[in-house]
């Protein structure tokens, strides 16, 4: 659907997106430990998509441990939750970015050190 | 639903689900049009006639002319009508209400049911009124006019007792309803082509007995039987027809798609 | 999970066409399925089919476990929307909302009420009078508030404008939260609902070519544009789902890629992009794309 305020890309599967928002918002301390987390039919409405999708969602979650069920009452943030999101994501990013930016300097002669001095840069650049 | 539910008992949890009497209200949902339009419109022509009545009355003046006329005013037809309306609401029955109830998921047997029941009480209901109108009419001479528009000689003229004149009324209304139900339904199963061989095959079928009483001089007989009949008796052969119709029309919609457009 | 619908080598001839071709499925009971493909596919066909209302040819139809023709208990649990829906001549929406409880019996009249205000339908006018809008919304309305626990939506909201279509996606998705039930939604606004949706059904010349859960399709393909050199050596030995070029320039749809492939057209300097399931539709029935876009 395209509408606004939903954030669906097309490329992926949604309950994948969906798991991934949750985790944005554990991170940033929008959903502190120990706190519930939205039911799926809230989730659903929310960005329009099917309720067993957005299910499947916060299923990834749990089997991750980032998040555990209390019987009946609903989804909560597992403890430790946000330091374990932070420690993947650092891992991810340094895969991600740090990687094929070291690769592309390579390609294009830039030494490590005048890549980090472009890195000290652009800190400057960003105070 | 588990998967070790069987599909029985889910459907015995869900009821029988027959539609029948559903079906009946259906067709009466809208009371206006079932149950008052066509008595406005009856009133309507009844006034209309009283008028009329009313005027030739005091046109004529010696008595002996007034005979002649009131001789006349029994041949009135006015009220043939309210049969031609029963026959428009038997074909509407299957032409729009078969497609709704369909998509209201009714099955084709208990349309079927609701829509033969619901035929049998407006039928009763009319010819209640009906009767109920003659006999004042008789009661009254004709409206202290000498009209007939109730008790017509179609309808038995005078001397009828009341629950003869009732099934008289009944078994023409069901004969009207359900006529309209089975050409309805042809068109509905066959559309126009069914149409054409339905009207074709009646026509041959009317032309072919008259010429065939013609042929075997039987004419006087056939008028014979019909005074011999009389009105009551005619109409109880007309049930005959009318349980064809209902029948035939039945096996004709039980194979039929609803058509949309 | 148990199955509300099984359908064998279903096949339903008319004189001189083949609506529905040797068809086989099942539908899983709670589950949202879109059913998709041109017009003249077979969609509304194999729906009538399914609720009784038109008799197979051949093959074998279990709704419910039982045979839906002339099957009161069955059609009780079903909902069938049609667009065209013929309405008695003297009907009013108010006739038609106190005539379905009557016929369905989970029918909320709460809810149905709720749905009269939101869609705006008046109802107290002849039915004959209304908007094509309009009348798609009584269609919605009985859909919705009967509650049947299978319910066809057979393009259910012809006329109706983009205001009335979401409200009809977000009441579908919130009830069904509450009260879970097979829904069979048909549609050529297949990127409105595409989210909706658990399972996807595309038919194409009355037979069934994809059946596949919507999250799967998901991603399953993937639009390389470049060089048409780089494209074709990119792409040699795949199936290639789709092929569209100017000049120079090639533009072709395959199946999904890894990681390790997208990597490797990056370095080729090939542009990927997504395709959505209304493109990849569009291009696995080979038509036009316009045919799916809206027509109200």
């Amino acid at each position: 659907m395209n509408q606004p305020g939903v954030v669906v890309d097309e490329s992926r599967p949604i309950f994948v997106q969906i798991a991934e928002l949750i985790e944005i918002d554990i991170i940033s301390g929008g959903l502190p430990e120990e706190t519930q987390v939205p039911s799926t039919n809230e989730f659903a409405a929310f960005h329009r998509i099917n309720p067993a999708t957005a299910g499947k969602g916060v299923n990834l979650l749990v089997d991750e441990g980032i998040l555990y069920k209390k019987r009946g009452i609903g989804m909560f943030v597992a403890t430790g939750a946000r330091d374990r999101l932070i420690g993947q994501r650092r891992q991810r990013f340094e895969n991600d970015y740090v990687g094929p930016l070291v690769a592309e300097a390579d390609k294009l002669g830039i030494t490590r050190a005048q890549l980090a001095e472009m890195i000290r840069r652009e800190e400057g650049s960003a105070e | 639903m588990t998967a070790v539910q069987t599909p029985t008992a889910a459907r015995t949890a869900a009821g029988s689900g027959s539609r029948v009497i559903p079906v009946v209200r259906l067709h009466l949902v809208n009371r206006f049009s079932m149950l008052v339009l066509p008595w406005i419109i009856l009133g309507f022509i009844f006034l209309v006639n009283l008028a009329i009545w009313w005027i030739v009355m005091s046109a004529v003046g010696p008595d002996a002319d007034r005979a002649d006329v009131q001789e006349g005013l029994q041949w009135s037809g006015a009220s043939f009508y309210i049969f031609v309306y029963m026959m428009v609401l038997g074909v509407q029955a299957i032409a729009l209400t078969f497609p709704f109830a369909l998509g209201f998921s009714a099955t084709r047997r208990d349309f079927w049911l609701g829509t033969s029941l619901t035929f049998v009480l407006l039928s009763a209901l009319y010819a209640a009124g009906m009767t109920v109108l003659a006999l004042i009419e008789v009661t009254t001479d004709g409206w202290w006019l000498g009209g007939r528009m109730f008790s017509a000689l179609y309808f038995g003229g005078d001397a009828m007792p009341w629950y003869a004149r009732f099934f008289l009324f009944f078994a023409t209304f069901l004969f009207f309803f359900f006529v309209g139900a089975l050409a309805a339904a042809i068109y509905q199963r066959w559309r126009v082509n069914g149409m054409l061989i339905f009207f074709g095959a009646l026509t041959v079928a009317l032309v072919g007995a008259a010429a065939l009483i013609t042929f075997s001089e039987s004419w006087p007989a056939v008028g014979t039987w019909f005074v011999e009949t009389g009105a009551p008796g005619v109409v109880a052969w007309s049930l005959v027809p009318t349980a064809l119709a209902a029948l035939v029309g039945y096996v004709i919609l039980r194979r039929t798609t609803p058509k949309n457009s | 999970m148990s199955a509300v619908v099984e359908v064998k080598d279903l096949s339903k001839n008319y004189r001189t066409v083949t609506a529905v071709d040797e068809v086989s499925f099942t539908v899983e009971e709670n589950t949202i399925y879109g059913l998709l493909g041109r017009n003249g596919a077979g969609k509304t066909t194999l729906m009538q089919l399914l609720t009784g209302q038109e008799f197979a040819s051949s093959g074998e139809i279990r709704v419910f476990g039982e045979s839906p023709v002339e099957n009161a208990g069955v059609l009780e649990r079903t909902s069938f929307i049609k667009e065209s829906q013929k309405y008695p001549d003297d009907f009013q929406p108010k006739h038609v909302f106190a005539s379905a409880p009557w016929f369905f019996p989970e029918w909320d009249a709460e809810f149905a009420e709720r749905l009269i205000a939101d869609f705006r339908v008046p109802l107290k006018r002849r039915i004959k009078k209304l908007s094509r809008g309009q009348l798609s919304s009584i269609g919605v309305i009985v859909g919705l508030a009967s509650r049947a626990p299978l319910t066809f939506f057979d393009e259910p909201y012809l006329g109706l404008d983009a205001v009335a279509r979401q409200i009809f996606y977000d009441r579908l998705l919130e009830d069904y939260a509450e009260h879970p039930r097979t829904v069979i939604l048909s549609t050529h606004l297949i990127d409105e609902v595409s989210n909706l949706l658990e399972h996807v059904l595309v038919i194409d010349e009355g037979r069934i070519i994809v059946d596949q859960a919507a999250e799967e399709l998901r991603g399953s393909a993937t639009t390389i544009v470049g060089t048409r050199a780089g494209v074709d050596s990119f792409v040699a030995g795949r199936e290639v789902l789709h092929r569209d070029h100017i000049g120079g320039l090639a533009s072709v749809t395959v199946g999904r890629l890894d990681p390790l492939e997208r990597q490797e057209a990056a370095e080729l300097g090939l542009e990927l992009s997504p395709v959505s399931l209304q493109q990849l539709i569009v291009q696995k029935t080979n038509v036009p794309a316009k045919e799916f876009e809206v027509k109200s």
